[in-house]
């Protein structure tokens, strides 16, 4: 390697890392100054932490109810999720039956679907069963919508469950729904941990379903609700800063903790 | 090896919640596409009448390119960027690739819609980081009106977007760089290779399936993503950030025009599922 290659290929990293982090560093630093020295003073964060835009945001503009909203949703859809998908990743991996390469391709299929080109028909049959403007109709159509990548995430999880551990339960004479949850479960543990992880950041993240579907206040998960602080308090720029905070923080510090389960779960296909 | 009617029972709950609120819909926003609609109700069948509609629809075909130009932008900067991070991050230690694979990939951590204001911010031309930075190095008469000249915008946005994408790439690369043999790397060092002779000879033709994957990945979420547009330019300035989606919003919450609204969404369906099959034959295939 010549001399200068490994200078210059440190400061690319480098000039990399801060084109990753400023803009969060921005914000962190916008949420803790009052509205006079948002734009004046050095760019380091005042000490001690002014935390009077999280207050205000939190308890007057209603971010308690939308953090609060958000959590609900995304651990409802996370929920219906591990109901669902293990079960059909499993039967689709180790089950031969009539029908599984179609099914199987109708799920795949599923896997690129952009949400606003099934809203067109979606919002029609939620007026008609009479979910929209309700919590239920914002989680069970994005749990839908994340349907196709979980199964076809568990099928692969499941793929590697040796076959003679199954065996060996049903020679036993146990039903093979009592294999799948005393003996197949605790093994893809880490796939479920995965795919935990991901459905919750998938659906904290959604912004969409629930912008089209509530229209009540109280119900408005946190993505909707910083978007509209944005246009209703155009210049508050540090309750904007600490909202965006509230909304992201939860994520960083969750992929922070368990980065590996994260990455493991994202790149799920990527390899196959 | 199993009784295949329980196999049916497993796929039901995923399968009953998948038909009700993604292919049913999809099927009836064909159905629809192939209907005159009056105040929100099907009115009579006109046949493809509705998407002939397509090719007066100076919107439509913008919208398009700007879809296109966002694959060609996203293939052309966080991709390679994520090639050529994860080719240096290679030779570094594991604490250190840990360290800035993590810090890499936060922005995707962060919701579109947070994503999109605080960039709104930095693009901002009056208090703006970005025009502030450019002031700073003496390099003012770049100021721009990043989000709101027609010149900009789209580009603009491509680096939001970027943003939350090179992590991703980053960490899928790394993943395929550490199943390459090192001795391929040991024997081009006997042969007095440089670091670019071995990145553009041995990594990157071996990182050629995740190339492909990330590269028809970044094609489909290109034609999907609506939030960032939304919440920053809702297609604007004019529309110089229109995209397929918030076409079909803007037809469907904003005029109306039900009919419409389905043959836009059923065009982008078919593009997606097109690269979608694409993909799946082109990663199957080798």
């Amino acid at each position: 390697m010549k001399p200068t290659t490994r200078p210059i290929q440190t400061l690319v990293l480098a000039i990399f890392a801060i084109y990753s982090l400023a803009p969060v560093y921005l914000v962190v630093l916008a949420s803790m100054r009052s509205e006079a020295d948002l734009f004046a003073g050095p760019l380091t964060l005042p000490w001690p932490l002014n935390l009077e835009n999280f207050r205000r945001v939190w308890s007057e503009s209603g971010f308690s109810t939308y953090f609060w909203n958000s959590v609900v949703i995304s651990v409802s859809v996370t929920i219906i999720v591990l109901l669902t998908a293990p079960l059909a990743g499993f039967a689709f991996a180790k089950i031969r039956f009539r029908g599984r390469e179609v099914l199987f391709a109708l799920f795949l299929a599923g896997l690129v679907v952009p949400a606003p080109s099934v809203i067109v028909a979606l919002y029609g049959n939620l007026q008609a069963l009479g979910m929209i403007d309700s919590r239920l109709g914002v989680i069970l159509p994005q749990a839908a919508l994340l349907t196709p990548f979980s199964v076809f995430m568990m099928r692969t999880v499941m793929q590697d469950v040796p076959d003679e551990l199954i065996e060996a339960s049903t020679m036993d004479g146990a039903s093979l729904i009592r294999t799948f949850v005393g003996v197949v479960l605790p093994v893809v543990r880490p796939g479920l941990m995965s795919l935990m992880l991901i459905v919750f950041l998938f659906s904290w993240q959604e912004y969409l379903l629930p912008l089209v579907v509530l229209q009540t206040e109280t119900l408005k998960p946190i993505t909707v609700g910083a978007a509209s602080l944005q246009g209703r308090y155009g210049v508050d720029y540090g309750g904007i800063a600490a909202a965006g905070l509230i909304a992201f923080a939860p994520l960083v510090l969750l992929f922070l903790l368990l980065q590996r389960s994260f990455v493991r779960g994202l790149s799920a296909g990527a390899v196959k | 090896m199993h009784s295949p009617r329980t196999a049916y029972w497993f796929l039901a709950p995923a399968l009953i919640l998948y038909l009700a609120f993604v292919a049913v819909p999809i099927a009836q926003v064909v159905g629809y596409s192939f209907f005159s609609w009056d105040s929100g109700q099907l009115d009579q069948f006109v046949g493809f009448a509705n998407f002939a509609r397509l090719g007066t629809d100076s919107v439509f075909w913008a919208a398009l390119w700007h879809n296109a130009v966002w694959v060609v932008l996203t293939l052309a900067f966080p991709l390679l960027a994520g090639l050529l991070l994860s080719a240096i991050l290679a030779e570094r230690r594991p604490n250190t690739v840990r360290a800035l694979a993590a810090i890499y990939f936060i922005p995707r951590t962060i919701p579109l819609v947070v994503a999109g204001i605080i960039w709104g911010w930095i693009y901002n031309p009056i208090f703006g980081l970005l025009n502030y930075g450019l002031d700073i190095l003496g390099l003012g008469q770049f100021a721009h009106a990043w989000l709101a000249e027609e010149s900009t915008a789209l580009f603009s946005l491509n680096v939001v977007g970027a943003w939350t994408f090179f992590g991703f790439c980053v960490v899928i690369y790394l993943a395929a760089i550490q199943s390459i043999d090192p001795s391929l790397y040991e024997a081009a060092d006997i042969d007095g290779a440089g670091w670019g002779a071995k990145f553009r000879d041995i990594t990157v033709p071996l990182l050629r399936n995740s190339t492909l994957f990330l590269g028809l990945y970044a094609a489909i979420e290109a034609m999907r993503f609506f939030d960032l547009i939304w919440v920053t330019t809702q297609g604007g300035p004019g529309y110089a950030t229109e995209v397929l989606t918030t076409h079909v919003y803007k037809t469907f919450f904003l005029v109306g025009d039900f009919g419409y609204a389905a043959v836009l969404s059923v065009v982008l369906l078919v593009i997606v599922l097109s690269l979608a099959s694409l993909s799946f034959w082109l990663l199957r295939s080798r």
